[in-house]
């Protein structure tokens, strides 16, 4: 005989209305606490120069393995993406995996910083932190872990550095084919989009443009994001993980005018890297010379990096050794939240584990 | 329900902001915005001046110097050997192994 579930109204209506007083409850404490404490890990900051902040973790294993990590953060924002708060920090797991962890990131560049350029980066910046990073550990190599953009300036380095003791490169979600990030591309298209005007009067791209430009890539993502944090206010986890990405999203840095300005010709309106004719301080960009060992994390429903723009990526590489992994996820839970924790953090580990002895 | 709204927003939205026309217009309202900060940066930098206060660009200029002084006690701080790694620090043995490896 079959059974048929049944609900009892009075039961059910209670326990919305649980709900909605927990809601209501925790809905005014959302308004009067901060935000959850991000970055904590603790870290002596090596370099502090212009924009650039290197950080060295404090080991967390007696035992470490011999080449060091080098984690490069995306010019647009904030490095603690990688180290959120103990349990959910990249940093933190890689420590605890027995890593010796590093991380460049930026601060804002200030307004007579306008002029850095892509050389300022690739040039002076990244080569200072790989400098630091062998002095600090004695060894002659490093695993160099780029995300987004750097992951775009890792490659550079990478390309331009071929015998200045790479070990490993990793790179998340890096565009090459900049003519496939269409709403980007769409934007910054040449006919319209008058960059020299845009530089020539802000100085410095201002962090509220650039995230606007983010926010438009899904329009209605903000509104159906404060749905559902209206509908889990009753759930301490989901509205402390809210307020983490929420602050890293909005916590968009300005970029320096110059770099900008290079960026947007040489990258979307030229697409040199993808056809082969980026220059760097006048010096070509061959990513076939790229020869040390080779990994891609990309992300299946990438919103910032789609998967047409990262795809040649692999192929273009001279590494013999050489693999890309998709996993499921976006451009930002790809490296943080339970699905990175799930998927993309065990897998770097491993993949760098068996290359770092 | 939420998440079939989100995407068909997303998507008709996405269509809508990649056309000739909302490009053109945005970069037209990018263009008014930067005309309007140049115009309100002249007439500040007139205002300042009548004032005999500091402009921006006198900032810039001292933030600059700093900055090279800056850069100048970082080379000094090298060269005495500060910048180096510290004695004191615990260090790790470097020597582990993957899990495969190790036994």
């Amino acid at each position: 005989m079959q059974q048929t579930a049944t609900i009892d109204p009075i039961s059910a209506a209670q326990g919305e209305f649980e709900r909605m007083m927990a809601r209501n409850i925790k809905g005014l404490n959302y308004f009067t606490s901060p935000a959850p404490v991000v970055g904590a890990t603790p870290r002596e900051v090596l370099i502090e120069r212009g924009p650039m902040r290197l950080n060295h973790y404090r080991p967390m294993t007696d035992e470490v393995y011999r080449v060091p990590i080098l984690l490069v953060m995306a010019t647009t924002n904030r490095g603690f993406i990688f180290d959120m708060v103990p349990g959910q920090s990249l940093v933190e797991f890689l420590l605890r995996a027995g890593f010796d962890v590093f991380m460049l990131e930026w601060e804002a560049p200030r307004s007579h910083e306008r002029s850095l350029t892509l050389e300022s980066y690739v040039l002076d910046f990244l080569p200072a932190a790989v400098a630091r990073v062998r002095e600090e550990t004695g060894e002659p190599d490093v695993s160099m872990v780029g995300y987004c953009f750097g992951g775009v300036l890792s490659l550079l380095y990478a390309a331009l550095h071929p015998a200045q003791g790479l070990a490993n490169l990793v790179t998340f979600t890096t565009p090459i084919d900049f003519s496939r990030m269409d709403l980007f591309s769409a934007w910054s298209d040449p006919r319209f989009f008058d960059v020299d005007r845009l530089v020539d009067t802000f100085g410095n791209v201002p962090g509220d443009m650039l995230y606007a430009s983010f926010d438009m890539l899904r329009p209605a993502a903000r509104t159906a994001a404060n749905m559902r944090l209206y509908d889990n206010l009753w759930d301490d986890e989901y509205v402390k993980s809210f307020r983490m990405f929420e602050r890293w999203n909005t916590d968009t840095l300005p970029l320096a005018g110059e770099y900008f300005r290079q960026t947007t010709k040489k990258l979307m309106w030229d697409n040199s890297l993808y056809k082969g004719t980026m220059t760097v301080g006048g010096r070509a960009i061959d990513l076939g010379g790229i020869t040390a060992p080779f990994l891609h994390l990309a992300a299946e429903h990438d919103h910032i990096v789609p998967r047409e723009a990262s795809a040649p990526l692999l192929g273009m590489i001279g590494s013999p050794d050489k693999q890309e992994i998709m996993l499921k996820g976006g451009h930002v839970s790809l490296v943080a939240g339970g699905n990175a924790i799930k998927r993309m953090w065990p897998a770097l580990a491993n993949w760098l584990a068996e290359r770092s002895i | 329900m939420l998440g079939h709204w989100e995407k068909a927003v997303n998507n008709f939205g996405g269509d809508a902001l990649k056309s000739e026309e909302f490009v053109r217009g945005m970069s037209a309202a990018t263009a008014a915005t930067a005309n309007m900060q140049a115009n309100t940066h002249q007439v500040m930098e007139r205002v300042l001046a009548a004032a005999n206060l500091p402009s921006r660009a006198d900032f810039d200029d001292l933030a600059r110097r700093v900055a090279g002084i800056e850069a100048t006690l970082a080379r000094i701080e090298a060269k005495l050997g500060s910048g180096g790694p510290d004695p004191a620090k615990p260090r790790p043995s470097r020597s582990r192994k993957p899990p495969s490896k190790a036994s």
